[in-house]
């Protein structure tokens, strides 16, 4: 989290609809918050698992998953499984006690510009609302 | 040296005395005994055959930042090695490990990191009066109330503690706390004697060395190693566990800009520990590396510092998972001589 | 169960001559201690026992033994593995069918109903370990303890190993040959364990695995002693990417329990081994047994149960519960 409370958002958009809609929410001149950073994979179902655990570990207070609905992902099952396993994350860093405000997952499509502002200013105030992660953090660098 | 006496009555105050320097001591944290730095008004726990983990860690960590640095910059940090460390019930197998660990860290190259931690720590002793059911420290040169490694030795005589000075810094130790000792007695060294020699009748298992080491290349081939470690996992515990292990893995961290030269313990255990990048593996299995593991402690080590790098604690006995017993495969050894 | 009988099938078993050796468990060298057993002939077949001091899986030497390279002209040895299994081992076997772990036609699996098993810190605490043999057997309503030659009678209750009072499998479910009468399966118990962990508050919990993960040495024991953590290239040994770093720290060590812990989401069969073998006493199993509930009450899901399943983390279902996407 930066000096004045804003916390780092780590996104994976899927190339096909959330990455298209993030740039549509650009192009439309839809104002979301900046704390985000995208990275652009190409389905939702290669986010391995450990990428959200290495981008809370390298300063991330808050991940973000996003990509096609379900039904239609541009290779036809990457988000069903990319939802089972990503479900099955929040639920066991749920209970190993990472605040589940720290890690969502949504659906945006290429046409949704408006939701991808809605699920950018969520998931930015969830975090922020949890604070900063830097009981996690990898830089503890002890002598 | 002097010997003097300390009424266990006076034992929180003698501790009180030694919280001003860092102060290491076994103590009960999440139910489980380890040595841990020791805060004010705590006390440690000395009702104890032996901690889990070795307190090998005092001098050689875990983990060690080596240095720090810029990837851009030019200049490295280094840490500053200046905290002066009590280690307080040390058993005497564990601190002769570290006698025998010194060989090899001032061998070929001084390590100044090790040398540094160890010229900082003062080791107080607690000679076993109640050895645990693996202990063979005899069989390989200690003993329950050895004295290498230490600077001052604790004997539990019932009331009192006997305090030995065994070294310079254990003579300054006992002049720090003079207030709090008094003068011994006859009758106390004669009790020390009883004492040690009841619990050197205690240690029930044994192995006799004599031929091991001389013995050890002849059976290289031997279908006991086969025997041996077919049950193994390979896993780290025995390695990491044991208080003369002592290898490490050298490793760059980079975050962003910032970096740092660490070494972790290693384990000779582990497959990765002696792969090539090629991709060759000279221990491939867990044949070869239970073999070396053995051939390190008995044969190697002997060649080279004349001295078996095994203190006879029975940590790696106690807490295999698959009860992989040394001692059992050194009978074995013998037997195929 | 009859040890005569135990000991004749297996004897039998590994005088065939499509068998190499047989995987069983055989007394240890002192105390409760077992240890298991690779026996190749009728002679190491009468050290086989089977004890409640029996709890080790021996599924994991399945998939342990190392395939090296064989020299040129050598041909491969195809024979079968024979392998002892309690209720929950057998669960790994079938759970290592589903992902093509082992082939079924290169083991033959020996089931032995299980009674229930006797937790080692439980026993060793109440009636502390001596340097000879003692035995364990099961009695009608609990254990008989024969230590030094001093017979002692305790409750079940007293000692039986956490894993086994949540059991719900003590009878292998896979087997070719079966040794002994089912025995009646119990009531599981509540997991008390993952509640305790479970009614804390997020911040509870974080600060209930700090303590718990800050212990960790990081000797992987809990990964080589489960049966399902078998891949050759293991993201932990992994340099580039390196994913964890070899540092041992609360960051390190906790990115590595989740990641083994989610790694066995859908695939732990409970068997408790991790937790077992753990030198710092980590509550491993709770992970493990948390996410199993989780998969079992969300996704209707139970690994190990069928060798014709879909392996869980690789399949779906278009209904997957998704209340927790935004």
């Amino acid at each position: 989290m930066s000096a004045n409370n804003e916390p780092n958002i780590v996104a994976f958009l899927c190339n096909w609809c959330s990455y298209a809609g993030a740039d549509l929410a650009g192009t439309s001149r839809v104002h979301y918050p900046s704390n985000v950073q995208v990275i652009r994979v190409m389905c939702t179902g290669r986010v391995n698992p450990l990428y959200v655990m290495n981008a809370l570990q390298q300063g991330a207070d808050g991940v973000l998953v996003s990509g096609c609905h379900p039904g239609d992902c541009h290779y036809m099952e990457g988000n069903y499984y990319a939802r089972r396993r990503l479900g099955m994350l929040k639920d066991l860093m749920e209970f190993v006690g990472v605040d589940p405000r720290r890690f969502h997952m949504s659906w945006v499509s290429a046409s949704e510009g408006h939701k991808w502002k809605e699920v950018v200013e969520k998931t930015v105030e969830d975090a922020r609302e949890a604070g900063s992660f830097e009981g996690f953090r990898r830089r503890q660098i002890d002598w | 040296m002097s010997a003097m006496l300390l009424n266990k009555e006076k034992w929180p105050d003698f501790v009180g005395k030694l919280t001003g320097k860092q102060l290491w001591a076994p103590q009960i944290k999440d139910e489980q005994l380890r040595f841990a730095p020791v805060a004010e008004g705590e006390e440690p726990a000395l009702d104890y055959k032996n901690t889990r983990v070795p307190p090998k860690n005092v001098v050689f960590p875990q983990t060690e930042t080596l240095f720090r640095f810029q990837v851009d910059g030019e200049e490295v940090d280094e840490p500053k090695l200046d905290e002066e460390v009590v280690l307080l019930g040390v058993r005497p197998c564990d601190a002769r490990s570290m006698v025998i660990v010194d060989k090899l860290f001032s061998w070929d190259y001084d390590d100044p990191y090790y040398a540094r931690r160890r010229e900082l720590v003062t080791m107080v002793g607690l000679a076993c009066s109640e050895p645990g059911l693996n202990c063979f420290c005899p069989s390989v040169g200690g003993g329950p109330a050895s004295t290498e490694g230490l600077d001052l030795l604790m004997v539990d005589l019932g009331e009192n503690y006997l305090l030995e000075a065994i070294t310079e810094k254990g003579e300054a130790l006992i002049n720090e706390t003079k207030e709090l000792l008094e003068e011994t007695r006859d009758a106390n060294l004669e009790q020390k004697e009883k004492v040690i020699n009841e619990a050197a009748q205690k240690i029930k298992r044994s192995i006799d060395p004599e031929g091991i080491p001389v013995g050890l290349p002849g059976l290289w081939e031997d279908s006991l190693w086969q025997r041996v470690s077919a049950s193994c996992l390979g896993c780290g515990t025995c390695t990491f566990l044991c208080p003369t292990c002592h290898c490490f893995d050298i490793q760059d961290e980079t975050e962003g800009f910032e970096s740092r030269r660490c070494r972790t313990w290693d384990s000779c255990m582990f497959e990765e520990y002696t792969l090539h990048t090629s991709g060759h593996n000279p221990r491939p299995s867990r044949l070869e590396r239970t073999r070396n593991r053995i051939n390190h402690k008995y044969n190697y080590y002997v060649d080279k510092f004349d001295v078996i790098a095994c203190v006879g604690c029975g940590r790696c006995i106690n807490l295999c998972p698959v009860n992989i017993d040394i001692v059992e495969i050194l009978k074995q050894v013998k037997e195929a001589l | 169960m009859d040890l005569e009988k135990l000991r004749e099938t297996a004897a039998e078993v590994v005088a065939r001559e499509d068998v190499k050796y047989l995987i069983g468990w055989k007394n240890g060298s002192y105390g409760y201690r077992v240890a298991p057993a690779f026996i190749e002939d009728a002679e190491g077949a009468a050290e086989l026992i089977f004890s409640p001091l029996c709890i080790s899986n021996l599924s994991t030497y399945l998939t342990l033994v190392e395939k090296l390279p064989l020299p040129r002209g050598q041909e491969p040895d195809t024979r079968k593995i024979a392998l002892m299994v309690k209720g929950c081992d057998s669960r790994a076997v079938t759970q290592l069918l589903v992902e093509k772990g082992i082939e079924r036609d290169g083991v033959v699996v020996i089931g032995c109903p299980c009674p229930g098993m006797i937790d080692y810190d439980l026993l060793a605490e109440k009636y502390p370990e001596t340097e000879g043999l003692s035995e364990v057997k099961w009695t009608d309503d609990g254990f008989l303890v024969i230590r030094d030659g001093e017979e002692t009678n305790v409750t079940r209750d007293e000692l039986l190993a956490e894993k086994c009072r949540l059991c719900r499998y003590p009878n292998p479910l896979i087997s070719d040959i079966m040794l002994g009468e089912p025995v009646e399966t119990w009531e599981p118990a509540e997991d008390k364990g993952v509640e305790e962990v479970d009614k804390k508050d997020v911040n509870g919990r974080w600060a209930y695995w700090e303590e718990q993960f800050s212990n960790c040495i990081r000797c992987y024991s809990c990964r080589n002693v489960c049966p399902l953590c078998y891949c050759q290239d293991c993201i932990l040994d992994r340099l580039n990417p390196t994913w964890v770093n070899r540092a041992v720290n609360f960051s390190e060590n906790t990115a590595f329990n989740i990641a083994r812990a989610f790694h066995l989401a859908g695939r732990c069969i409970e068997c408790g081994e991790c937790e077992r073998v753990c030198p710092a006493n980590i509550p491993l199993g709770r992970l493990n047994r948390k996410m199993a509930r989780e998969v079992r009450d969300k996704y209707g899901f139970e690994p190990g149960l069928d060798p014709e399943a879909e392996p869980f983390q690789a399949s779906y279902k278009p209904d997957d519960p998704e209340d927790f996407i935004l």
